[in-house]
């Protein structure tokens, strides 16, 4: 069968009515989860979890496997949608991806065309995710052919690789980031060994025999410890939100930014595809070009809607890129991926090459399904931008405490042990205290994540080669990632020291 | 960044790398028909983890005395939180879901801003008897609903 043949499988799994439901629900959760400035796409979609794994609990696998990951995607790129309501209407950004939106966005707002600038992004973020699962579909089925071919060597040091690049552009200290990713592939260790049955760091405690569940540690570090954060230290002092008057952009508006929206939405999934390079990065530089190739850079910062369109294609189509390592590889580039790479985990399914043969009703359904899902978020935020803007509103003497109550409640809904509620709070500060003091977190939830299965690859590795270490650097595509995962650490390292400023991902 | 929370950190790492490695030791070496036991990775990592933090250590003597600005921290209004919300895990096998959450939610939107009781007690009954209806009436899920069922 070919590629067509096997989208057109997908769309008859995205179209199932309860699929469509969900794909719905992800979407305007995600477009909220964007919104609300306490939680990030990372916490949304970890948060979203339990209660997908409910919700689909009476369907079989494939089919629950499907059905939430389509949820947990949407949530996902609704979640770059709603960033940029925030930074157009508030000048707070809801994400760092948006971070640069409110540069010309809370202008155009200041001079009245806040509408105009919602509806660009939209329209923008609509065209980017369009470009981007052209391109998805595109590269996914050569891509985890290719990906067929590795052996366990090849495995191993593709997921150094994937280490290397989220460690080497999270950030500013990579002292600091790589002590998180270790942290993080040790506390990976803790349980029984898969290859040898022996129990690891347990102490006897039957409650360690399966290790640490990510998803405690996720929702703590990141749901939790933004929570703990805003208790802290920020007070409700809300600004005033700009007026909406118009939302239609004119037709000068969609002139003037829809080379900028193709332009971006390219650039933007090719940044996405790099592991380690996520949506900030991907909205910083497409802000930088479009100043650039503008005729009028003078407008830049002043209200220029091509600032609002290129950066918000971007950051879409990131997310969209940021698909094709995670499915066709099996490695998460960020660590809202890795995050959905653990849910696919928890049904059993294995992203990477054989996703596409084994469970192609996963892998198809959810492209279908972003497809799907890039509609309803247009259909949704045109006339409902209004709506959403009065979501920033929320109280946070509410929100915060409920957030605290839906962590709690998923992560027992899970797991159904106070133990982990426990574990879930010391995580919590954990993450509060580290992210405060710029040890960035994201690599430490993926370096859990992959943990397991570097080990596992190493393993088999040595073991076809009787111990010999030698195999990683003999076997020619393996030696090449550890090449090009050494120039991931050492090249930002030797720009540092020629003086030059590096560019930095901050968490998304 | 704040110089005095990164030495400290980085020797608690370094510690946690020194324990790791030698708890790694104890782990049988035995590796049924394979030359690489369960504690070979375990030992490399806690090894790593030991030279980072080092480096860590030694960058915080270079940094620059530069103190971030102190933001107002509510201690107060965090340790009511944190400590209603350890309660909360412990009593929420022993009086049931609605019951635990309904509790932590007052406590803790009291604890955010004082006033509005009428409102307080609105949101958290409905969200404690929402989320326990919709998930294991609607759902089917399984949560300790009430004491003793």
């Amino acid at each position: 069968m070919d590629t067509l043949q096997f989208l057109a499988d997908g769309f008859s799994v995205a179209f199932q009515w309860h699929n469509l439901l969900f794909a719905f629900i992800g979407v305007l959760i995600g477009t909220a989860v964007g919104v609300l400035p306490g939680i990030g796409p990372m916490s949304g979609v970890a948060l979203l979890i339990p209660v997908t794994a409910t919700m689909t609990s009476g369907l079989p696998t494939d089919a629950a496997a499907a059905s939430s990951i389509i949820l947990l995607a949407g949530v996902y790129y609704g979640a770059m949608y709603g960033g940029s309501t925030t930074s157009i209407l508030l000048n707070t950004p809801g994400e760092s991806s948006s971070v640069v939106t409110t540069l010309d966005g809370y202008q155009m707002a200041k001079q009245g065309r806040a509408g105009a600038a919602l509806s660009i992004a939209a329209i923008g973020s609509f065209a980017a995710g369009i470009i981007s699962l052209i391109g998805l579909v595109l590269l996914a089925e050569p891509l985890s052919n290719v990906a067929l071919k590795f052996g366990p060597a090849e495995y191993f040091s593709l997921m150094l690789l994937g280490l290397a690049a989220v460690s080497g552009l999270a950030g500013k200290s990579m002292t600091k980031a790589l002590m998180m990713t270790v942290f993080g592939l040790m506390l990976g260790t803790v349980g029984i060994d898969a290859v040898s049955g022996i129990a690891r760091f347990t102490y006897d405690m039957p409650i360690l025999y399966s290790g640490f569940e990510f998803l405690t540690i996720a929702v703590g570090l990141f749901a939790l410890g933004e929570v703990f954060k805003t208790i802290l230290e920020r007070d409700g002092a809300d600004g005033a939100i700009a007026k909406i008057h118009r939302i239609l952009p004119t037709k000068q508006d969609m002139k003037d930014s829809s080379v900028p929206i193709v332009r971006s939405s390219l650039l933007g999934f090719f940044i996405g595809v790099l592991p380690g390079a996520g949506a900030t990065l991907a909205s910083f530089f497409s802000y930088i070009t479009e100043k650039k190739f503008s005729k009028t850079p003078e407008k830049f910062g002043k209200g220029a809607i091509a600032g609002v369109a290129g950066p918000e294609s971007a950051n879409n189509a990131a997310s969209g890129g940021a698909m094709i390592p995670l499915l066709t590889l099996g490695i998460p580039g960020s660590g809202t991926t890795a995050i959905l790479m653990g849910a696919l985990i928890m049904y059993n399914i294995q992203p990477g090459p054989l996703l596409f043969d084994e469970h192609p009703e996963v892998a198809w359904g959810l492209i279908a399904s972003m497809f799907i899902g890039n509609l309803m978020l247009l259909a949704l935020n045109m006339p409902l931008v209004r709506v959403f803007a009065k979501v920033i509103q929320t109280p946070k003497k509410y929100l915060l405490p409920i957030i605290v109550a839906i962590s709690f409640f998923g992560v027992y809904a899970v797991q159904y042990t106070t133990f982990d509620l426990y574990l879930l709070l010391a995580f919590g500060i954990f993450g509060y205290l580290l992210t405060k003091n710029d040890f960035p977190v994201a690599p430490l939830v993926l370096a859990l994540v992959l943990g397991p299965m570097i080990e596992n690859n190493m393993r088999r590795a040595l073991t076809i080669s009787n111990g010999d270490f030698s195999i990683f650097v003999t076997k020619p595509l393996s030696l090449v990632f550890l090449v090009a995962a050494a120039a991931w650490l050492l090249i930002p390292l030797i720009l540092k020291m020629r003086g030059k400023s590096v560019i930095v991902n901050e968490e998304e | 960044m704040s110089k005095t929370f990164d030495r400290y950190a980085g020797i608690i790492f370094l510690v946690i790398g020194l324990v790791f490695v030698m708890e790694a030791r104890k782990i049988s070496h035995s590796a049924y028909g394979s030359s690489v036991g369960p504690d070979i990775f375990p030992t490399g990592l806690g090894i790593l983890l030991i030279l980072l933090s080092a480096r860590l250590i030694y960058e915080t003597f270079k940094y620059k005395g530069e103190e971030g600005k102190k933001e107002p921290v509510q201690y107060k209004r965090f340790l009511v939180i944190f400590l209603s919300a350890v309660a909360y895990a412990f009593l929420l096998e022993k009086i049931g879901y609605v019951a635990s959450t309904f509790l932590f939610l007052i406590v803790a939107f009291q604890a955010m801003e004082r006033g509005s009781w009428l409102k307080t007690l609105i949101i958290a009954a409905v969200f404690s008897f929402g989320v326990y209806y919709f998930f294991s009436e609607l759902l089917g899920g399984a949560l300790p609903g009430f004491p003793g069922l």
